[in-house]
């Protein structure tokens, strides 16, 4: 009668345990692998793997993957944040704002635009924890305001930045972030982002924090008898949401030097994308952050095959859509088959 | 009412593969008769629930009704035959209203083929009033309590004909009241000659409810018992072997004072349907000893513990409360662990653990702050202490990585006890501490708490079970309505017990119900 879950070492589980637990590394193989195959040649090499490429691969998932992350916590503890598109979009424009009309150092520029990307996310954890509004319907709201405030903040126009000394122009330091490191290989965007996603990884599995988020996610009743600060957790998954937005947006606005009000729709779809291609369970409770990251690297890569195969634009839509479905198809399927065992 | 036989099962059995889940059993039920199943987890009555209720053929035996043979291939043949379950999981939609629910899938339409809403309503108010209902047809199921819903689905069997209704744990979820009220509801299906078959996991409602009781075991029934049959014997029946024999024994001389509380109250900061705040309470716990507390369902066991852990209780205690011999205001459960309290839920798998996590990962819930010094994990040194909860709390199989949720109940109570006890508490607050858990996970913990206590630690319990009580307590102290009535030491009989739970004042209206 008792159902006893099979012990550790038994042969005939383990192929299937081990999908189980690097299936999102195994899916990004999969698209790598791919990538390889149906890549254009040129002058007898493969396109796909020419260091200009997969530096705009690893470009291109630097902003996307960097809302994951936070995203990553949020849905760990249970939320979701709608919000992060619109708060990059805010940060870049608020950027922008400082370092070009205001005059405004890095030095001030840079934390106050952080500061209020993690006060805009901590707000949203307070009103959907104290008030108890679903944080569905709180960051949906913030989607809304965050794009509102960028539009006043850029005084609904789109700023250019422009480097050099005197007033108008931006420190030229800023520029550094549109910038390929180690011979021109390395963009430091992807360098901002490989950073955020160790400090991330060790957050979430090293520290009493991330713990504490996994309790809260799995079971809050449970977790709040353990004594667990669970409104505290709540609250502080949208603030790191926030700042990794806040980081996002300053990134955008050095890779492609503007603010523009209306940068980053649509990116808060691509980051839960990511997340939950990784594995990460939307009702809370479990994840990963190593597979937010491949999730994010698999998104891009996909992306750029259809690219190079001209595929055109509405069908690498529909192709990205397709393999959401069947990467989170065949996680839920392989996982519920191995959890039921 | 006379004893005209409505149903009979002649020597079912069911094997699924290698499980023998039905080993000949034989069960029958008079019209207007509520006949009591008990049994453990996995004894077999979910399973001869199923056979009755057409959702699993029998590999042989016969069922009849009204003495013709019954073949029951689908759930609609038992339908047909006016056979309706009602699971613990309400199949009402929560979005729908009262009248939508009662006729869902036999909807009555107009002649244009539409749905005839005025129609629906008057019959469902009809059914509604058959079933000694008084709710609006037109609310919202969602608007409901879970008591109100209950009725609801009772209604809605006799909205299908019911002549048998199967009732599984109704009262699992209710408070005492809603409770009440559902067992006037099931008397008068019963005087109107409906056949009843209520399974149970409380002994306590046994003798309220039942005209008969049938045990079952290992596939078997194990015996029938009167209905005002003492616990004892009814726990017996459900072990297989002399109950007081999984007890080791009570302990020793008592320590120091660990809890006293004279005249405490507790005040809610929002007063709570079904929530008997602790009006009058004392009592004490000392080092060593074990303490019981017992009482009726919707007494204030459950209240009174969570308020004294800061728990889902929000309100202030007046009187005086002494933890460790120091005076102690209860008030979160921070400040509760702090004084060296821990609690262990009537509701495992709500607040005990959680369910998709490792073993591991929940031991260590509530003790992590002092495992993680500056805020990191400390891997090892988690494992070690892991490892030895394992082993002190005898969790099997012993792998820190195993998902709680593929444990048996009894492992899972063991990691919750082995949580709680990593933080080396100095009193333990336990509510039914062995609900749904099988009888050697049973003896395993009756025999870790005695052995606790034996080291100094002291042990307030509230158990609806009295044999556990007498068999495991250094003294048990009863409550009524939120007040402690009486205080009993060792070696009192269930007698003794359950009439002081019920008590003068309330023995007339509890009577009359």
């Amino acid at each position: 009668m008792s159902t006893v879950a099979p012990p550790p070492g038994r042969p005939g589980l383990r192929p299937l345990a081990l999908l189980v637990r690097f299936q999102s590394l195994l899916g990004l193989v999969l698209v790598l692998l791919g990538g390889v195959l149906f890549s254009p040649h040129r002058h007898g090499r493969i396109l796909f793997l020419a260091a200009d490429n997969v530096a705009n691969i690893v470009r291109s998932i630097s902003e996307t993957g960097i809302l994951a992350l936070g995203m990553t916590f949020v849905i760990i503890a249970g939320g979701i944040d709608l919000s992060v598109g619109a708060v990059l979009g805010l940060s870049s424009v608020l950027t922008a704002a400082l370092l070009v009309n205001d005059g405004w150092g890095l030095a001030g520029t840079l934390p106050l635009v952080l500061l209020v990307a993690t006060l805009f996310g901590l707000l949203q954890g307070v009103l959907s924890t104290r008030l108890r509004i679903q944080a569905f319907i709180v960051t949906l709201a913030g989607l809304q305001a965050a794009r509102g405030l960028a539009l006043i903040a850029s005084d609904n126009n789109f700023i250019n930045i422009t480097y050099g000394d005197g007033p108008g122009r931006a420190p030229p330091g800023f520029a550094l972030l549109g910038e390929r490191l180690f011979g021109d290989t390395f963009p430091v965007a992807t360098l901002v982002f490989v950073i955020l996603a160790i400090l991330a990884a060790f957050l979430l599995n090293r520290t009493r924090y991330g713990r504490y988020v996994f309790a809260v996610g799995g079971n809050e009743r449970a977790a709040r008898l353990s004594g667990i600060p669970v409104q505290w957790i709540r609250i502080s998954v949208y603030g790191l949401s926030g700042l990794c937005a806040g980081v996002a947006g300053i990134v955008h606005a050095g890779q492609f030097s503007f603010g523009s009000p209306n940068d980053g729709a649509g990116y808060e779809l691509n980051a839960i994308a990511a997340v939950v291609i990784g594995g990460t369970d939307l009702f809370g409770g479990a994840g990963s952050m190593i597979g937010t990251i491949a999730g994010a690297v698999m998104l891009g890569a996909l992306a750029n095959i259809l690219q190079l195969n001209d595929v055109s634009a509405a069908m690498q839509l529909l192709a990205t859509g397709a393999i959401i479905v069947i990467a989170a198809g065949l996680q839920t399927v392989v996982g519920r088959d191995a959890s039921s065992r | 009412m006379d004893k005209t036989l409505l149903l009979e099962l002649v020597g079912i059995e069911k094997r699924f593969g290698g499980v023998h889940a039905l080993r000949g059993v034989d069960l029958d039920l008079n019209a207007g008769e509520v006949h009591v199943l008990l049994g453990e987890n996995g004894a077999g009555k979910s399973t001869l629930m199923s056979v009755l209720s057409g959702v699993i053929t029998p590999d042989s035996g016969t069922l009849r009704l009204d003495g013709h043979p019954l073949r029951l291939q689908s759930p609609r043949d038992a339908q047909e035959a006016g056979i309706v379950m009602i699971p613990q999981e309400l199949d009402l939609v929560p979005g729908l209203d009262i009248a939508a629910n009662l006729f869902l899938g036999h909807e009555r339409r107009s002649a244009l083929r539409t749905l005839d809403g005025p129609r629906m309503r008057r019959e469902a108010d009809g059914l509604l009033a058959r079933a000694g209902v008084r709710l609006q047809a037109t609310r919202l199921v969602s608007s409901l309590r879970m008591g109100e819903r209950q009725l609801v689905a009772i209604a809605k069997a006799l909205a299908a004909e019911a002549r048998i209704l199967i009732l599984d744990e109704p009262t699992a979820a209710l408070s005492a009241a809603e409770a009440e009220h559902l067992f006037g509801v099931v008397r008068e299906l019963r005087a109107r000659g409906v056949g009843i078959i209520y399974i149970s996991h409380r002994l306590e409602e046994v003798g309220r409810i039942g005209d008969r009781v049938t045990v079952m075991r290992d596939g078997r029934v194990a015996g029938q018992a009167a209905p005002d049959a003492p616990q004892a014997e009814l726990v017996r029946l459900l072990v297989g072997r002399d109950f007081s024999a999984l007890f080791p024994g009570h302990g020793g001389a008592a320590g120091e004072m660990l809890l006293s509380l004279s005249h405490a109250r507790f005040i809610p900061a929002v007063p709570r349907a079904g929530w008997q705040a602790p009006r009058d309470v004392s009592l004490s716990v000392r080092a060593g000893e074990i303490v019981g507390l017992s009482g009726l369902m919707g007494a204030g066991r459950t209240e009174l513990l969570s308020a004294l852990f800061g728990f889902e209780a929000a309100g202030r205690w007046e009187g005086d409360i002494e933890v460790g011999g120091r005076p102690f205001r209860p008030g979160t459960v921070d400040a509760a662990r702090q004084a060296g309290l821990a609690y262990v839920t009537d509701d495992r798998r709500g607040s005990g653990f959680v369910a998709g996590h490792t073993v591991a990962r929940n031991i260590v819930m509530s003790t992590l702050r002092r495992m993680t010094p500056h805020g990191l994990v400390a891997t090892a040194a988690e494992r070690r202490q892991v490892a030895a909860a394992l082993e002190r709390s005898d969790v099997r199989p012993r792998r820190p990585e195993a998902k709680v949720i593929n444990l048996s109940g009894g492992n899972q109570q063991k990691v919750v006890f082995a949580k709680e006890l990593l933080s080396a508490p100095r009193l333990l607050l336990l509510d039914e501490p062995t609900r749904g858990v099988d009888v050697g996970a049973k003896a395993e913990i009756y025999r870790q708490l005695r052995v606790l206590a034996a080291q100094g630690l002291g042990v307030l319990v509230a158990s609806s079970e009295l044999p556990e009580l007498i068999g495991l307590c250094d003294r048990i102290v009863v409550m009524q309505d939120g007040v402690t009535v009486a205080a009993f030491a060792a070696g009192v009989d269930e007698e003794t017990l359950r009439r002081h739970s019920i008590g003068d004042a309330t023995a007339t209206t509890r009577g009359a119900a």
